[in-house]
């Protein structure tokens, strides 16, 4: 499955005029209906979460793949929106609705936002040369698969997602740990996902919770200055640009 | 909980392909959009390993993980414009100078 995924985002991967779309097409849509089948056996218990598990899986896959193939950095942004969609299910089907509707509104919100604003400001028209030729796609590809296959070992096997698996994470899927502070098991069962994660940040994680805050004014600060035009001087000459095209054109700093 | 190992599986396809993405890609945009892409993966394994430990401090550190998302889609897109800029182009290529 995984050659076949393999060979599937090679061919797709944008390699001028070497690149075969349509081949790659048919090893990626082959790749998935094989992820879909493997997941599908274990379907036999029937039950509803692992559909869902099955389709918004396969809609994060197709997505994922299409954000680093399509020759458009918006439609690259876009795919990712669908990636995060498609997560954000993911996570609601493990009971992390909190976490879930966070990424929605940060990522599909407010990060996709500035990605989109930048492509806007920087893009040039049409598809220019480096978003048609990729580099080394064959070692990217190799790299990025004995990575997955490395970790997919160390997890459970390749070809049948629930056979073989790794004996630590095997035994800790067997027999999930119960919650070392009994508390928590509690408050979650009572007062769902999110009081729970409210009482574990601002109580364990108090200091990182703050140490995030300071890194985002950090971030917000860098983000301010790095990207502000370099206005001259009072008492300087004023520019000497006629009216109408004053700060049209910025000088490098 | 027997779907477990799908979930991690599917968090360590989602780290691949941002991987492959982030190697082969030639856009700086496309190759940021692989880092945020990875981060999803991530997060897809923290919070499945935080259901099986019965606690929400996975989910915490997704949390986290979001916070470092917006700080790195922050700084890194207003050095795009930057680079965008001085050189007019996206071009990874372009900026190869220090390789010597």
């Amino acid at each position: 499955m995984s050659i076949l995924a393999g060979l599937g985002v090679y061919f797709l991967l944008p390699q001028g005029r070497l690149s075969r779309p349509r081949v790659g097409f048919l090893f990626a849509a082959a790749a998935l209906l094989a992820w879909m089948a493997v997941a599908g056996l274990r379907l036999s218990s029937a039950e509803p979460s692992k559909v869902y598990f099955l389709i918004f899986s396969s809609i994060a896959l197709a997505a994922g793949v299409c954000v680093i193939t399509h020759r458009k950095p918006v439609y690259s942004a876009l795919y990712f929106v669908v990636v995060v969609l498609a997560v954000a299910a993911l996570l609601v089907l493990q009971h992390a609705e909190f976490l879930a509707i966070a990424l929605i509104i940060i990522y599909a919100g407010a990060i996709m936002v500035t990605y989109l604003f930048v492509i806007m400001l920087a893009q040039q028209s049409g598809v220019p040369l480096y978003d048609r030729r990729a580099r080394e796609p064959f070692f990217a590809v190799l790299l990025g698969f004995v990575f997955m296959a490395t970790v997919v070992v160390r997890t459970g096997d390749d070809s049948g997602i629930n056979a073989s698996v790794g004996p630590k994470i095997a035994s800790l899927v067997q027999h999930p740990v119960e919650s070392t502070t009994p508390s928590t098991h509690a408050a979650i069962a009572h007062d769902g996902n999110t009081a729970a994660m409210g009482a574990v940040l601002a109580t364990k994680y108090v200091v990182v919770l703050e140490i995030g805050a300071l890194l985002l004014l950090i971030s917000m600060v860098g983000a301010i200055a790095l990207s502000r035009k370099r206005l001259p001087r009072e008492g300087h000459a004023v520019s000497s640009a006629p009216l109408g095209q004053v700060g049209k054109t910025v000088e490098p700093f | 909980m027997a779907a477990a190992p799908g979930y991690i599986v599917l968090g360590a396809l989602l780290f691949s392909l941002g991987v492959i993405g982030f190697l082969s890609r030639r856009n700086l945009i496309v190759i940021f959009l692989s880092t945020e892409m990875m981060f999803q993966g991530v997060v897809i394994n923290v919070v499945t390993y935080s259901r099986l430990h019965g606690q929400v401090d996975g989910q915490a550190f997704g949390l986290f993980l979001l916070v470092i998302a917006a700080v790195e889609a922050g700084l890194a897109l207003g050095l795009l414009v930057l680079l965008h800029r001085r050189r007019g182009t996206l071009d990874a290529e372009a900026w190869t100078t220090m390789r010597g």
